[in-house]
C-alpha cells in the first residue's frame, strides 16, 4: 500500500479502536464520577482530567518511562500479554486512551448529571434496578453527550501528536499517523503531500462534526424533558 | 397497617431539623401530610418510599419490615411496593406515554394497560412522548405510571400544586377514584385545605420536623371552635356585589353554593381563599330525595 | 355577621342541647345550641366567648306590645340606615354596642325607621352562634 494511505488508515484505525476503548472505559467511570459519594472522588477527577492541561510531552514522557521494557509495567505486558508497548500500534492505543479519557468521560458525565435525579428514583419506585435503570431510563436520554464524548474522542485522537510521536516514534505503517507525517514533509519541503494529509484531514473531521451536529441536534430535542 | 416510628437529622439552608414522626395507618387510609415548606414533609414521603434512610427507627407495613435500625434492615425501594408520584412528575422523555406505564409493570399486562388508560382518561395520549403534553396530562401519566405496578401504598408529593384549579379538581376526583378501586393506603402532600377535606380521612400535621396534630381533617382544622353543627369548607370562586350585601360563589366538595355576606365580612376575603362555612342545626330545611 | 364579646352567665343543658346565657355590655343574649359542657369545653359559666349571628337574623320592632316567643329583645337606637333597592342595613346601638341588622327596604319603609329613632331588635335564640374565644 502507499505510504499515504497506509498513514491515513492507521490515523483512523487508531482513533477508531481508542474511541472504541474508552466508550467501555469512560462509561463506568463517568458514572461513578457523577453518581458516587465517594470522598476521595476529587482525587480521581483530578487524575481524570490531567490530560486537559497537561503538555502531551510530559504524558507522553511518563508513558515512555512506564511502558518502557525496563519497567514493571513494560515488563509484565511483555511478559504476559507479549506486548511491547513502546513503539508499536498497540502501545499507541494504549496511551490514546490514557491521554483522550477526559474528553469521553467529562461529557458523560456531565449528562449524567443533568439528567433529574427524580426520574432515576421515580425507575426505582417502580422497582427497576440500578442497571435496568442506567440502560433503559439514563442513557436513552444522555445520547447526545454520548455521541458529542464519542466524536470529541474520535477528534482529539486523530488531532494527537506529542504523545503519539514519543510512545509510538513515527514508524511508516505501524505508529506512523497524520499528523506526523505532515509535520515531517513540511520538514523536508514537501509541502504538496503535507497538504494532501491536511487536507484529506480537515475534510473527513469537518465532514463527520457536521454529521454529529445535525444528529445531535435532533437528539438534544428529544432530550428535552 | 403501617407503623412509622422513625427519626432523622436533617440538614437544610435553615439550620439542623430533627425529623421524628411516629404514626400508623390503617388500610385503606388517605392520609394527608401538611405543613409549611421545610417541615420535613416531602422526606417523610421519600424515607416511606425508601429513597432515604432515617438514622433510627423502624417502618413496618403489615407485618413486614421495610425498615428497622436496629436489626439492620433497609428494604430498598425497588422491593416496597409502593406508587411514587413526583413533584415534577418525572416521566421518562425517551419513552412514549403507553411505554413510560408499561416499563412499570413488572410484566407486561396489556389488558391491564388497556384499563389503566381508559380509566385516567389516556387513550388518545398514549403514543405521545411526555415533553408535548400539558402538566395535567403529564401528572396524570405520573399517576398512571404509579399504580401500574399495582402497589400497596400509594405517594404523591404535592401532585396537584402546578396544576389550575379545574385541571386539579379533576385530578382530584381521579385520585379519589383510584384510592378507592384499588383499595391503596395514600399518602399525600397537600397545601390545599379543599383538597384535604375532599380527599382524605387523616391529617398530620407536621412542624419542624415534629407532629403537632393528628386526626380527622376536622380534628385538625376545625377543633370545633364553633357551635354550628353543619359545617363546610369551600373556596371562593367569585365575589359579586348585589344591591348592599355581597353574594359569594363557594365551590364546596362538588357542589357550588351560594351565601350572602357583608362589607364588613368580605373585607378580608379574596377570590381563592378557602372559607368555613358554617351553618346552625337548626336552620336547614331537609328533604327526603326519592329515587 | 355580628361578632360580639361576653361572658356566660348560665347554662341550661339537656341530653345534646343547651341554652346558653351570655351577657354582653349589660344586655343578656340568649343562645340554643347542639352542645353542651360536655362535648364542647369552653361551654363554662364563667367563660368568655364570642357570640356570632347573621344580620339578617336580626328582625326590627317598633313600639311591641303583647307576648313573643323570642328570648333575645335589644332595646337599641338606629345610628345610621343604608337603603338599597331590596334591602336595607341598620346600624345599632345598644348601651355602647353595635349591632346590624339587614331587613327588606319595603319593610324599612313601612316602618318609616328613620336614624335616631328608639327600635327593638329581635334575634332567635336557635340563630345565635357561640364560639370559643382563642389567644392569638
Amino acid at each position: 500500500m502507499d505510504e499515504f494511505y497506509q498513514t491515513l488508515y492507521i490515523t483512523f484505525k487508531l482513533a477508531f479502536l481508542t474511541t472504541f476503548f474508552l466508550f467501555f472505559i469512560g462509561l463506568p467511570v463517568a458514572y461513578f464520577l457523577a453518581y458516587s459519594r465517594f470522598k476521595l472522588k476529587p482525587v480521581l477527577e483530578a487524575i481524570v482530567s490531567l490530560p486537559l492541561v497537561l503538555p502531551p510531552t510530559v504524558l507522553g514522557f511518563y508513558l515512555l518511562l512506564v511502558f518502557s521494557p525496563d519497567s514493571f509495567l513494560g515488563s509484565f505486558v511483555e511478559k504476559y500479554l507479549g506486548l511491547k508497548l513502546i513503539f508499536s500500534f498497540e502501545g499507541l492505543v494504549v496511551a490514546s486512551i490514557i491521554y483522550s479519557l477526559p474528553f469521553m468521560v467529562h461529557p458523560i458525565q456531565s449528562g449524567f448529571s443533568s439528567v433529574p435525579k427524580s426520574i432515576i428514583e421515580a425507575a426505582y419506585t417502580l422497582g427497576k434496578s440500578k442497571l435496568e435503570t442506567l440502560f433503559k431510563v439514563i442513557l436513552p436520554n444522555i445520547k447526545s453527550s454520548i455521541l458529542t464524548g464519542l466524536v470529541l474522542t474520535f477528534a482529539h485522537t486523530i488531532g494527537e501528536f506529542g504523545v503519539v510521536l514519543m510512545i509510538g516514534g513515527s514508524i511508516p505503517g505501524e505508529t506512523k499517523v497524520a499528523s506526523i507525517a505532515i509535520y515531517e514533509e513540511v520538514e523536508s519541503l514537501n509541502y504538496q503531500q503535507a497538504h494532501k494529509y491536511a487536507f484529506v484531514l480537515l475534510l473527513i473531521t469537518f465532514f463527520v462534526l457536521l454529521v454529529v451536529y445535525t444528529v445531535n441536534r435532533n437528539f438534544l430535542k428529544a432530550d428535552k424533558l | 397497617m403501617i407503623e412509622i416510628d422513625i427519626e432523622k437529622k436533617l440538614f437544610s439552608h435553615t439550620g439542623e431539623m430533627n425529623l421524628k414522626i411516629k404514626t400508623s395507618a390503617k388500610k385503606g387510609d388517605f392520609v394527608t401530610v401538611f405543613g409549611e415548606s421545610g417541615a420535613g414533609k416531602t422526606t417523610f414521603l421519600r424515607i416511606l418510599a425508601g429513597l432515604e434512610k432515617p438514622d433510627e427507627g423502624y417502618i413496618k407495613v403489615d407485618n413486614q419490615v421495610w425498615f428497622d435500625s436496629t436489626a439492620k434492615i433497609n428494604l430498598p425501594p425497588q422491593k416496597r411496593k409502593i406508587g411514587f408520584v413526583f413533584q415534577d412528575y418525572a416521566l421518562f422523555p425517551n419513552m412514549t406515554v403507553e411505554e413510560n406505564i408499561l416499563f412499570a409493570m413488572e410484566k407486561k399486562d396489556k389488558k391491564f394497560l388497556e384499563n389503566l388508560l381508559e380509566l385516567i382518561d389516556l387513550k388518545a395520549l398514549k403514543n405521545r412522548k411526555p415533553q408535548t403534553l400539558s402538566g395535567g396530562q403529564k401528572q396524570r401519566v405520573a399517576l398512571a405510571r404509579a399504580i401500574a405496578r399495582k402497589p400497596e401504598i400509594l405517594l404523591l408529593d404535592e401532585p396537584l400544586s402546578a396544576l389550575d384549579i379545574k385541571t386539579r379538581h379533576i385530578l382530584q376526583e381521579e385520585i379519589a377514584n383510584i384510592h378507592k378501586q384499588f383499595k391503596l393506603t395514600t399518602f399525600l402532600v397537600s397545601h390545599d385545605y379543599s383538597e384535604i377535606f375532599k380527599l382524605s380521612n387523616k391529617v398530620i400535621y407536621i412542624k419542624n420536623g415534629k407532629i403537632l396534630k393528628e386526626g380527622s381533617p376536622e380534628e385538625v382544622f376545625l377543633e370545633n371552635r364553633i357551635s354550628g353543627k353543619v359545617k363546610f369548607t369551600g373556596e371562593v370562586l367569585s365575589i359579586k356585589k348585589e344591591d348592599i350585601v355581597y353574594v359569594l360563589t363557594v365551590a364546596v366538595g362538588n357542589n357550588i353554593i351560594r351565601v350572602i355576606a357583608t362589607e364588613e365580612e368580605i373585607k378580608n376575603i379574596k377570590i381563592g381563599d378557602k372559607l368555613l362555612i358554617a351553618v346552625k342545626a337548626f336552620n336547614p330545611i331537609i328533604f327526603k330525595i326519592n329515587s | 355577621m355580628n361578632k360580639l364579646k361576653g361572658t356566660i352567665k348560665h347554662i341550661q343543658s339537656a341530653e345534646n342541647i343547651s341554652i346558653v346565657d351570655v351577657e354582653i355590655d349589660n344586655q343578656n343574649f340568649r343562645a340554643i345550641v347542639l352542645e353542651t359542657p360536655e362535648t364542647s369545653s369552653y361551654l363554662k359559666e364563667g367563660n368568655q366567648v364570642f357570640i356570632l349571628f347573621k344580620e339578617t337574623e336580626v328582625s326590627i320592632g317598633k313600639i311591641i306590645k303583647g307576648e313573643i316567643s323570642l328570648s333575645n329583645r335589644i332595646k337599641c337606637r338606629i345610628k345610621k340606615i343604608k337603603k338599597g333597592k331590596i334591602l336595607t342595613e341598620l346600624k345599632l346601638l345598644f348601651n355602647n354596642t353595635y349591632i346590624t341588622s339587614i331587613i327588606t327596604t319595603a319593610s324599612a319603609e313601612r316602618l318609616n325607621l328613620k336614624e335616631g329613632e328608639k327600635v327593638e331588635a329581635f334575634i332567635k335564640a336557635n340563630e345565635v352562634s357561640i364560639m370559643e374565644i382563642v389567644d392569638g
